[in-house]
């Protein structure tokens, strides 16, 4: 939630970008941008992310005049993105790509026998803490790199979700997803997470 | 009855509070008896731990320079591409 104070610096920093202050476009730029990357990426991945963050900011310049508050500043920036990165799908003749996998990833759902019990159980034990993980130093190297390589549409879920701390809601509105579909797409990004930790463990090969 | 395959399905769900009561109290069960699935559940919220403790809010110091730059200009030739009044993308 946020707090009075953080209400107060917003609309202080809305007020200095409606009025076209560079240092409050800086700062906002550092603020939102790793949001609005993501969000784009959950529509045009990342070869064209960076360019239509770009045009949304030069689209946000004029937006900010009519900007009402309803949501919060990065929530309606992230907004702008996905109109942004939709319109450039649609020019390029493209659908919006809107996979709807399955719950459990294959590789998981391979682990289980026909009466639905663990046939190749985790081979993990479950009482180690993230800073126990953490301490094999290239697990936290090999975490970042299949983060990366998710797909995207479970890497921006993910993201907005657990990395920007976005409530469910807002990152549906954002994304212009359905809140079982966001579910599934999150779990599904922490099950090869899971799946990548337990290769590591066991192998210690990324 | 639940069973294993049933609570990697929901593991994602369970971990973030987003089952009602009755699923909930099924997986509790399964879980006191099942020491692959509290295994599972224990990891993924190890998992989910990680990634939001880690940050990933690194953005690259050239492409925040050229924004800046792209910006710059956009602010000092406001009519620049201007045609008709911007869509406020909360009006939906
Ligand atoms: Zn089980």
């Amino acid at each position: 939630m946020p707090t009075p104070q953080d209400r107060n610096d917003e609309s202080d920093l809305i007020a200095r970008l409606r009025a076209g202050d560079t240092d409050a476009y800086q700062n906002a730029v550092r603020r939102f941008t790793p949001t609005m990357l993501a969000a784009a990426r959950f529509y045009v991945g990342v070869d064209k992310a960076e360019d239509v963050v770009q045009e949304s900011w030069i689209k946000a310049i004029r937006a900010i005049q009519t900007f009402e508050g309803r949501a919060s500043l990065k929530t309606w920036l992230s907004r702008i993105v996905v109109n942004q990165a939709k319109n450039v799908l649609r020019q390029s003749g493209r659908e919006v790509p809107l996979e709807s996998p399955e719950a459990l990833d294959p590789a998981l759902a391979s682990r289980f026998g026909p009466n639905r019990r663990w046939i190749q159980p985790p081979t993990l034990t479950s009482h180690e803490t993230a800073e126990q993980w953490l301490e094999r130093g290239a697990l936290g190297d090999c975490l970042d790199k299949h983060l990366a390589a998710l797909p995207e549409q479970q890497r921006s879920a993910l993201m907005l979700f657990e990395v920007h701390q976005h409530k469910s809601d807002d990152v549906c509105n954002i994304l212009e997803v359905s809140a079982s579909n966001l579910r599934v797409l999150i779990h599904r990004a922490r099950q090869r997470m899971f799946l990548m930790v337990e290769h590591f463990q066991e192998t210690g090969e990324c | 009855m639940l069973m294993c395959q049933d609570v990697a399905t929901l593991a994602s769900d369970y971990i973030d509070d987003e089952l009602g009561p009755v699923k909930r109290l099924a997986i509790g069960a399964h879980l006191l008896m099942c020491r692959h699935c509290r295994s599972l559940i224990g990891n993924l919220r190890t998992t989910r731990e990680i990634i939001s403790q880690r940050s990933y809010d690194h953005l690259d110091g050239d492409y925040a320079r050229r924004l800046d730059a792209a910006i710059g200009e956009a602010l000092r030739h406001p009519d620049n591409g201007r045609t008709g009044p911007p869509k406020d993308p909360e009006a939906r």
